[in-house]
C-alpha cells in the first residue's frame, strides 16, 4: 500500500471528497500508517486528543464507558474517519476505540492537521462544510425525534 | 594597569628590548661596510685605483686597528691580507660584499624573530591581566558593560598594541642608527650633499606627523564606532527572540545599515588623508635624488666629486627613505597605539573593578556558629534603600527559610549572606569576623548559591555539575615533558598562571569522593535526588558510548542487546524492531543507511554529502543502481514540488517533512522541466542522487522500492563497504551483531534495528522493554553515566528550564557547602515539585545550613528559623526548637530594625 493507495482512501472521507488531489496527497504523506493488533487500543475515553484516524484497512469499535461498564456503541469500517472532533474542538475523547481485527489507519498528527487548516482555506472550507453538514444532520433527527 | 603605555612595555620588557636594542647595535658596523663595499668596488677594482703606480698585486683583506692620535697614535696590523690580481679583488670585494648581505640578513632575521616573540609575548600578558579584570568586574560595572564590546577589546582592539610593543623601541633604535649610518655615510662622502639630504629629512620630520594628526582623531572614532557596531550585532543575537516577535528586521537592519555607513564614512575621511599624507612623503623623499643627480653630477663633471662616490652616495640615499618612512610610520603607529590603549584602560577603571584578592593559602575553617548580621542597610542602583538596619542572629548550622513579601528584601539578604553583593552597609559577622573578610578560596568550597537563573556553560552536564569544585589541579604536572617546560617558561614569563587545564582539576576530597568513578556515582544519586532520573537515562540512551573510557561496557550492551531480542521474540514483540540484518534490506531505516550498513562518522559520508562523493557514486553504478536511485530521485522531487506548492518557505511543515529544503525547490522545478527536454547533466544527477539516501520506505510509502531493488541494495552493500575499506579510513562504523557501534547512540545499539513505524505505540511499547532489560542487566547507572556526557549547548541552551534548574542545584550540592543559599532557584518547577525538592535539599544538607527565599509559609514545613520580611518588619521564629537544641534563636524573638 502506498501514498496514492491512502490518498484514495482520504476522498472516500467525506470531510476530505472536495479537496484537491496534491493537497490530500500532503495530509496523507504528513500523516503515519500505523497498524493495529486485534484488540489494541486507538485510544482510550478521556485521553488528550493528539490525532485523527483514517481506517484504511479492517475494522474498530467505539467504546463508551457508562455505569453499567464498557459498551460498544458502533462499528466503524473501511475509509471511516475518527477522532477528528477531538482535534478541533480540543476536548478529550469522548469515547474508547478498538480494534475489531488487525487493522491499517492512516493517523493524522493535531498539530499538522492545524497547521494544513491555516495554511489552506479549501481544506478549512471542507472541514466547515463537513461539520455544517453533521450539524443539520443531527438537527434533523432532533425535529424527527420530538415530531414522533 | 600602568596609564602609560611606554611605562607599561618599559616595565615588562625591559630586558628583552635592550638585549635586542643592543643585537641592533652590534649589526651596525656590518650594514655600514655593506654600503661602503660598492664604492671599492668601482673605484679600486674596477677602475684600478688599487692598481695605480703599476702594482700588479693589491692586497685584499688587510686588518689593521689604528690608535687614536690622543692614544699615541699607530697601528696594529691584524692580518697582513692576500696579495691579489684585478680580477682576484674584483671576485674577492665582490664576494665580500655577498658575506656582508648575508651577514646583514641573518641579523635582520633575528631580530625580526625576537621582535615577534616580545610582542606577542607583552600581548599575551596584557590580554591576561585584561581578563584577569574581567573577572573583577563589580556587579554594578557589570550592568553596565556590554560583554561582547569587552571580548572585542580583549581579541581585537589591543592586537595592532601587541604588534607595536615589539617595536616600541628597537624601531626608532633599528631605523635611526640605519638612517643615521647613512646619513654619516652621505655627509662623509660629500657634506654639501649630507646637508641636502638632512634639509629635506627636517622638513619631513616636521610637517607630516602635523598633518597626521587629524588622523588619529578619525582613527578613535572609527575604533569606538566599530566597538559600538560589535556591541549591537550581539544585543541584537541576544534579543533576536524579540526581534521576531516584534518582527522589527527592517528597523534593526536600517540602524546597522547606518553605522555601516559611518563606519564608511569616518574610514573614506582616513583614506583620503592618509594617502594625502602619503603623497607628499614620497614627492619629499623623490626630491633629493633630484638633487643628487643634478647637483652631485655637477660636482662629478667639474672633477670635485669622483664618480665612485656619487654612486655611493646615491646608493646610501637609496638606503636612506625606506627607515626614514618607517620611522615616520612607526611615530604614527605610536600616536595610534597610545590612543587605542588609553581607551582600553578606560574600560577598565578601577572603580568598575572589583579589589584584588591575594591568592594565599589560609587555614580552612567550617562555615558555622553564631552569624550575625547588625545594621543591614542594603540600597538599590538607584539609591532607594531596600534594607535598614536589619539585625538577627542565627545558630548555624540552621535551615533558615527567608520569606518574602515580594519585594527585594529577603533577596538582598540571602546575597548577602552568599557574598553576592559586595556593598552594603552594617556587618555580617560569624563568630564575630566579618565575613567579607573571608578567603575567597573558604568561600569557594564552602559556600554555594544558587539564584533563579541557572548559568551552564557549554560542555558536558559533568563538566557544569563538577565546575564548582575546580579548585586547583591535582598533583604536579608532567614537568619532564619538552612541551610543559616549554609552556610553564612562557607563563612565567609573561605573568600567565603555570597551571595546566589538562590536569585533573577536580577536589575530590571535598565532594568525598574516591576517584572520578565515584564522583559520577555521587552526581548521579544527586541527580536522581533532584529528580532528573528519567532526564539522565534518556540522555544516555542518546548519547554514544565511548569504548576506549567504559572498556567493559561495550560487551555488556551487546549481551543486552540480545537479551532485548529475546525478550522482543517472547513477547510477541518481534515485529516492532526490525533488526539490522547484513541479507535483509531494512524498510525502517533510510536507504543510505541501507547501502551503507553502519553509521557515519565523517561529515563526507553523511547526509547528502554521500551523493557528491565520486567513488560512491561509481561503486553505485558498479552495483547497477545508480539509475534506480536517479530515476527514485526524480519521482521524490517531483512528488514533493507537487504536494509543497503553495507552503510559504520557513514553514514548519517545509522543515518537518520535505526531503527537498523550501529554496530549493525552485531548483529541483528546473531540474524536473530540463529532464522533460533531454539528458540531465551531471550536477542535476548528483542532487537528484541525494533525495533517495534519505527515504524511509515505511515512513515515506512512496513505494519507490521493490523486492528486486531491495535486493540489489542489500547486494551493493558489499561493494560500497569494499570501497569504503579501501583507503583505510572507511569514515563509516559498520554494523555487526557481536559488536558495538560507537558511532550510534546507546538507544540504537541496544534495539540494532529500527522501531516500526507502522505499528501503533511501536515506540512506547519497545522503550518499556529497554528499561526493563536494562534494569535486569543492571546497566542503568551505566547509562545515566554517559547521561553525564550530553552536551547542556551555549548557556545550556540544549537542556529545558527545569534541567538547567536541575543541574545548577546538584552544581551546588556536589561540593557539600556549610552554607547553601537559594533564591528563587525551583522558580521553574511547579509547586509539588518545588515541595518536593525543598524536601530533599533539607536531607542532603542535613547538618549544614540551608537559607533559603520562600514566597510564602506554604513551603515551610522543613525549616528551623523562619525569617519574615513583611512590610518593613522582619520577624523570626524558631520551628524545631528540639532539633535545633540550644543552637536556636528563642521563638517569637523580634529583630531589630525594618524593612523598607
Amino acid at each position: 500500500m502506498t501514498l496514492e493507495t491512502e490518498v484514495q482512501s482520504l476522498r472516500q472521507v467525506p470531510m476530505f471528497k472536495d479537496i484537491d488531489p496534491a493537497r490530500l496527497k500532503l495530509l496523507a504523506f504528513t500523516s503515519e500508517r500505523v497498524q493495529f493488533a486485534g484488540g489494541q487500543r486507538f485510544f482510550a475515553q478521556g485521553d488528550m486528543s493528539d490525532a485523527a484516524y483514517v481506517i484504511l484497512d479492517g475494522r474498530a469499535h467505539v467504546m463508551l464507558d457508562t455505569a453499567h461498564g464498557e459498551i460498544k456503541v458502533a462499528d466503524l469500517g473501511h475509509n471511516a474517519l475518527v477522532g477528528e472532533m477531538g482535534i478541533l474542538s480540543d476536548s478529550p475523547r469522548s469515547a474508547t476505540i478498538v480494534a475489531a481485527e488487525q487493522t491499517t489507519a492512516l493517523r493524522i498528527d493535531k498539530r499538522v492537521f492545524l497547521e494544513l487548516l491555516a495554511q489552506f482555506p479549501q481544506i478549512a472550507l471542507a472541514v466547515m462544510r463537513e461539520l455544517a453538514d453533521r450539524l443539520e444532520r443531527t438537527n434533523a433527527q432532533l425535529a424527527a425525534q420530538s415530531k414522533a | 594597569m600602568e596609564k602609560s603605555l611606554f611605562r607599561y612595555i618599559w616595565q615588562h620588557s625591559r630586558r628583552e628590548q635592550l638585549l635586542v636594542c643592543a643585537v641592533v647595535l652590534v649589526s651596525q658596523p656590518f650594514y655600514f661596510f655593506s654600503l661602503d663595499l660598492p664604492r671599492r668596488i668601482v673605484n679600486e677594482a674596477i677602475q684600478g685605483q688599487a692598481f695605480r703606480d703599476g702594482q700588479t698585486t693589491a692586497t685584499f683583506l688587510r686588518l689593521t686597528l689604528d690608535w687614536p692620535a690622543w692614544l699615541g697614535g699607530g697601528s696594529i696590523e691584524l692580518f697582513q691580507g692576500f696579495q691579489v690580481g684585478r680580477v682576484g679583488l674584483l671576485f674577492g670585494l665582490s664576494t665580500l660584499f655577498l658575506v656582508f648581505v648575508l651577514i646583514n640578513g641573518a641579523f635582520k632575521y633575528w631580530i625580526n624573530v625576537a621582535k615577534g616573540a616580545l610582542g606577542e609575548r607583552m600581548l599575551r600578558r596584557m590580554r591576561f591581566q585584561l581578563f584577569s579584570m574581567v573577572l573583577r568586574f563589580t556587579p554594578d560595572a557589570l550592568r553596565t558593560v556590554k560583554s561582547s564590546e569587552t571580548a572585542t577589546i580583549i581579541k581585537d582592539e589591543v592586537e595592532p598594541i601587541g604588534g607595536f610593543i615589539g617595536d616600541a623601541f628597537i624601531t626608532p633604535a633599528f631605523l635611526g642608527f640605519q638612517a643615521l649610518t647613512a646619513l654619516i655615510f652621505i655627509i662623509v662622502q660629500n657634506a654639501a650633499l649630507g646637508l641636502m639630504a638632512l634639509a629635506v629629512i627636517a622638513v619631513q620630520f616636521t610637517v607630516i606627523p602635523r598633518l597626521r594628526r587629524e588622523l588619529l582623531k578619525l582613527g578613535r572614532e572609527r575604533q569606538l564606532a566599530s566597538r559600538e557596531l560589535a556591541g549591537r550585532i550581539a544585543e541584537v543575537m541576544d534579543g533576536m527572540e524579540v526581534v521576531h516577535v516584534h518582527q522589527s528586521q527592517s528597523w534593526e537592519k536600517a540602524e546597522i545599515g547606518h553605522r555601516l555607513f559611518d563606519l564608511f564614512d569616518l574610514r573614506l575621511q582616513i583614506y583620503n588623508r592618509k594617502f594625502m599624507v602619503k603623497f607628499l612623503n614620497n614627492l619629499l623623499a623623490q626630491m633629493t635624488p633630484f638633487f643628487f643627480y643634478a647637483i652631485g653630477g655637477y660636482f662629478a663633471l667639474r672633477g670635485t666629486l669622483d664618480i665612485g662616490q656619487l654612486v655611493a652616495v646615491i646608493n646610501a640615499y637609496r638606503e636612506l627613505p625606506p627607515p626614514l618612512k618607517e620611522l615616520i610610520d612607526w611615530d604614527q603607529q605610536r600616536l595610534d597605539v597610545q590612543v587605542k590603549y588609553d581607551q582600553v584602560v578606560q574600560h577598565f577603571t578601577p572603580e568598575r573593578l572589583l579589589p584584588e584578592h591575594e591568592i594565599e593559602t589560609v587555614e580552612d575553617v567550617p562555615l558555622v556558629g553564631t552569624m550575625q548580621a547588625k545594621d543591614l542597610v542594603i540600597t538599590d542602583t538607584h539609591g532607594s534603600t531596600l534594607i535598614e538596619n536589619v539585625s538577627f542572629e542565627i545558630k548555624l548550622p540552621a535551615h533558615v527559610a527567608l520569606i518574602s513579601d515580594g519585594a527585594a528584601a529577603a533577596s538582598s539578604v540571602a546575597r548577602i549572606i552568599a557574598m553576592q553583593v559586595p556593598s552594603f552597609s552594617g556587618s555580617l559577622l560569624l563568630n564575630d569576623h566579618d565575613l567579607r573578610l573571608l578567603s575567597p578560596s573558604i568561600i569557594g568550597r564552602r559556600l554555594a548559591y544558587a539564584g533563579v537563573d541557572p548559568i551552564m556553560f557549554p560542555g558536558s552536564i559533568r563538566d557544569n555539575i563538577t565546575y564548582g569544585i575546580r579548585c586547583k589541579p591535582n598533583g604536579n604536572f608532567d614537568a619532564a615533558k619538552r612541551e610543559e617546560v616549554r609552556r610553564i617558561a612562557e607563563a612565567l614569563r609573561t605573568g600567565n598562571p603555570v597551571e595546566s587545564i589538562s590536569s585533573d582539576w577536580l577536589d575530590y576530597g571535598l565532594v568525598g569522593a574516591k576517584d572520578a568513578d565515584d564522583l559520577d556515582r555521587i552526581m548521579i544519586d544527586l541527580l536522581n535526588r533532584v529528580g532528573m532520573e528519567r532526564d539522565l537515562y534518556r540522555f544516555g540512551l542518546a548519547g554514544q558510548l565511548d569504548p576506549e573510557r567504559y572498556p567493559d561496557m561495550a560487551g555488556r550492551i551487546v549481551e543486552a542487546r540480545r537479551r532485548l531480542r529475546v525478550t522482543f521474540q517472547a513477547n510477541g514483540m518481534a515485529d516492532l524492531v526490525e533488526p539490522f540484518d547484513i541479507h535483509r534490506y531494512n524498510d525502517q531505516a533510510t536507504i543510505a543507511e541501507n547501502l551503507l550498513f553502519g553509521v557515519p562518522t565523517s561529515e563526507a559520508m553523511t547526509g547528502r554529502n554521500l551523493a557528491q562523493n565520486t567513488e560512491f557514486r561509481r561503486t553505485l553504478d558498479r552495483a547497477g543502481i545508480h539509475d534506480d536511485l536517479t530515476e527514485m530521485g526524480l519521482q521524490i522531487a517531483e512528488t514533493m514540488t507537487e504536494i509543497f506548492e503553495g507552503i510559504p518557505p520557513g514553514h514548519s511543515l517545509f522543515q518537518q517533512f520535505s526531503f527537498i529544503d523550501a529554496d530549493e525547490i525552485d531548483d529541483f522545478e528546473e531540474i524536473l522541466r530540463r529532464h522533460a527536454r533531454g539528458p540531465l547533466t551531471k550536477d542535476d544527477e548528483i542532487r537528484l542522487l541525494g533525495l533517495p539516501l534519505a527515504y524511509i520506505e515505511a515512513r515515506h510509502r512512496l513505494g519507490l522500492l521493490d523486492n528486486s531493488l531491495r535486493m540489489r541494495f542489500v547486494r551493493a552493500r558489499g561493494l560500497v563497504r569494499e570501497m569504503l575499506e579501501f583507503g583505510g579510513n572507511p569514515g563509516v562504523d559498520f554494523y555487526d551483531p557481536d559488536k558495538l557501534c560507537a558511532a550510534a547512540p546507546l538507544r540504537d545499539n541496544l534495539l540494532f534495528g529500527r522501531v516500526s513505524y507502522n505499528i501503533a505505540n511501536a515506540r512506547e511499547r519497545v522503550a518499556q522493554a529497554i528499561s526493563a532489560v536494562v534494569g535486569e542487566l543492571g546497566l542503568l547507572e551505566s547509562i545515566e553515566r554517559i547521561g553525564l556526557d550530553h552536551q547542556v549547548g551555549t548557556a545550556g541552551r540544549l537542556l529545558d528550564a527545569q534541567q538547567r534548574a536541575g543541574v545548577n542545584l546538584v552544581r551546588c550540592l556536589v561540593k557539600k557547602p556549610d552554607i547553601f543559599v537559594l533564591d528563587g532557584a525551583l522558580t521553574s518547577f511547579d509547586e509539588g515539585r518545588a515541595q518536593m525538592l525543598i524536601g530533599v535539599l533539607s536531607e542532603v544538607c542535613e547538618g549544614r545550613s540551608l537559607f533559603m527565599v520562600l514566597p510564602n509559609d506554604r513551603q515551610a514545613e522543613a525549616f528551623d528559623i523562619l525569617v519574615r520580611f513583611r512590610k518593613g518588619r522582619v520577624t523570626t521564629e524558631e520551628r524545631h526548637p528540639t532539633v535545633l537544641g540550644k543552637s536556636g534563636v528563642s521563638e517569637g524573638e523580634r529583630m531589630a530594625g525594618g524593612v523598607v
